[in-house]
């Protein structure tokens, strides 16, 4: 597909649904938003600051609403979206979340009416490397709708479900190839670096990395509204004025913060146990998150290597520096 | 679609104070076929009040009601201690997984408990109530502050039928108790140690009463263990309850004490 053919179709998708895209807001910052004029579209390595969740899983949820003691169900009132210009990173992001969120009745109520059309841009200071170079058999493990091969100043195209294609047969382009989705785990295995993170995590614990972080970390929490892939939450009730009447709500939430572990509440005397009670403890159960228990969990790289956490963070922490030390801490403990 | 986070209205049938602080409430059944294992949880609710995880404490084979003890902790609970006979309390569950029993069949057992925490141990109890001889000896360690806030008091008469039950306060006013926390009782009591343990507490608990175990010369694999955490789905998703890979929601509650010796974090992160 060239150029023109490209802004054909832009347009074509404009009038279709609602875009969201990469575009520069008036400050000159890489966003995500919705794209009212084609020409504003940012297609290239540098990453939007926030990520796609905000679309997937907003940060406010309305889950119930409740009249007495009925609870009713109120799934998301979503319209049809298309993401447009998801770089190949976020898209292993999203991928990791539809995992996650299977059986998430307001997950999958967006996820059903939302298109995905990736890029194989991937900024420069990609730590993990594996996508750096584009090659098509990586495309199966990922899920996505239509996928855009950066060649030269042309786009070769891919379609990763039927939508994908649908959508391409009534644009009227037929020159495309379709992948079907084969799972997230690769022929050749697990993820190498991330076994890796993980078992020097694991097997070679290094407390002078965490407690080197522990004087660093802020708890500001920044980190995991930046990344793709944190999605921790917590559900609450909202009262409206009516009396016996209200919400059920979930909205994220943050390892960092002190209630995140908090068992019992605000009665005076109430024994109020937390398990994380140092910073250390919290940015430790951070990482444990990404590198140990995601990967544990799905098979799947809780990390996609994005660096936004780094781009966010206050007191300067360096994911790829920490997975340094935790590579260096496993080489190290392994020679002895 | 399913929707998990979906919550069942249960009637209240009957409330009994247990202790100072606790009460017990009797349920009906959130829906027809409901049916639970020994340290299993419910996520209870109350419309504008929030969620919160609750171990279930009645007889697993009862099935005409539920029963859970709710200590009066925070916003929730204390609204749930002003309801009434015949109000509703959203349920959803049961979750998590249970106390191995079948493989305590023929065998000592040994239940070791702190305050409120003998709620998920109840069901092991009342089965061997239930069910003379079905396990060799049992023998029961509880300990708490002070005898005002003993729970299940009404009910030691019939335990004893079958139990051996000791009981431990920080400050005991009779002989009938011994003097400290749970821990006290192993010195006063000589448990085999081949015993099947269910062991359920405070953290603080833990830390003190498994390594007297150890000491005592009980196997790791044999000790069962629940755990409590800040719980919000009850799924294995919103990550509150996460240690090392595991959720204590899904995963858990209950865990070997050979299990979590695994985890660097499960008593307090690293």
């Amino acid at each position: 597909m060239n150029k023109t053919q490209f802004n054909k179709f832009v347009e074509y998708l404009l009038k279709k649904d609602n875009v969201f895209a990469p575009q520069r807001n008036v400050e000159g910052k890489l966003i995500i938003g919705p794209l009212k004029n084609a020409k504003d579209l940012y297609l290239g390595a540098e990453l939007p600051l926030d990520s796609w969740k905000w679309y997937m899983i907003p940060p406010y949820q309305k889950m119930f609403d409740y009249k007495g003691d009925k609870m009713i169900e109120t799934l998301p009132e979503a319209n049809k979206q298309i993401f447009l210009g998801v770089s190949i990173l976020d898209m292993q992001a999203l991928t990791l979340l539809n995992q996650i969120f299977e059986q998430d009745p307001y997950y999958q109520e967006i996820k059903k009416k939302t298109i995905i059309i990736g890029t194989s841009h991937v900024p420069e200071d990609n730590f993990s490397e594996y996508f750096a170079e584009f090659e098509e058999n990586k495309l199966e493990h990922l899920q996505f709708d239509i996928f855009l091969a950066v060649l030269g100043n042309d786009f070769k195209l891919y379609t990763g479900s039927e939508d994908g294609q649908r959508f391409l047969d009534d644009f009227g382009y037929k020159n495309y190839k379709h992948i079907e989705y084969a799972g997230p785990i690769r022929e050749e295995g697990l993820d190498p670096q991330m076994v890796s993170v993980m078992d020097g995590m694991q097997n070679y614990h290094d407390q002078k990395i965490w407690d080197d972080l522990g004087k660093r970390c802020i708890q500001c929490g920044k980190c995991t509204i930046a990344c793709p892939t944190c999605f921790c939450f917590r559900i609450f009730d909202k009262a409206h004025l009516q009396r016996g009447t209200g919400e059920r709500d979930r909205c994220w939430d943050t390892c960092f913060y002190n209630e995140f572990t908090q068992t019992a509440g605000v009665a005076p005397d109430a024994p109020k146990h937390k398990m994380m009670n140092t910073t250390a403890q919290k940015i430790y159960f951070w990482y444990e998150h990404h590198f140990v228990r995601t990967p544990a969990t799905f098979s799947l790289p809780g990390c996609v290597e994005c660096g936004r956490c780094t781009r966010a963070c206050p007191a300067d922490i360096d994911v790829f520096q920490t997975q340094r030390d935790i590579l260096a801490a496993r080489t190290k403990g392994k020679k002895k | 679609m399913i929707n998990d986070y979906q919550t069942y209205n249960s009637k209240i049938l009957k409330i009994e104070n247990e202790g100072s602080e606790s009460k017990t409430f009797t349920l009906s059944l959130s829906y027809p076929d409901f049916s639970f294992e020994p340290g299993q949880y419910v996520m209870v609710s109350l419309p504008g009040f929030g969620e919160s995880p609750i171990s279930l404490t009645s007889y697993f084979n009862e099935k005409k009601f539920i029963q859970l003890t709710i200590r009066k902790v925070g916003i929730l609970t204390s609204a749930i201690h002003e309801l009434k006979k015949g109000d509703m309390i959203g349920i959803r569950g049961p979750y998590g997984n249970s106390f191995p029993i079948g493989i305590a069949k023929g065998k000592n057992v040994l239940i070791v408990a702190g305050g409120i925490a003998i709620e998920p141990v109840r069901p092991i109890i009342l089965d061997a109530v239930n069910n003379p001889g079905k396990y060799k000896k049992v023998f029961i360690f509880y300990g708490c502050r002070d005898e005002s806030a003993l729970i299940y008091k009404k009910e030691y008469p019939a335990w004893q039928k079958v139990c051996d039950l000791s009981l431990a306060l920080d400050n005991p006013t009779t002989k009938k108790f011994t003097k400290g926390v749970v821990t006290a009782l192993f010195d006063v009591k000589d448990i085999p140690a081949d015993s099947i343990a269910y062991v359920c507490g405070p953290p603080v608990m833990y830390k003190f009463v498994l390594a007297k175990m150890m000491e005592k010369g009980f196997n790791p694999e044999n000790i069962y263990v629940s755990l409590e955490r800040h719980m919000d789905c009850g799924q294995g998703i919103c990550q509150h309850c996460a240690i090392g890979t595991k959720y204590v929601c899904k995963d858990g509650p209950i865990f070997s004490y050979a299990e979590l010796m695994n985890f660097k974090t499960w008593l307090s992160a690293i």
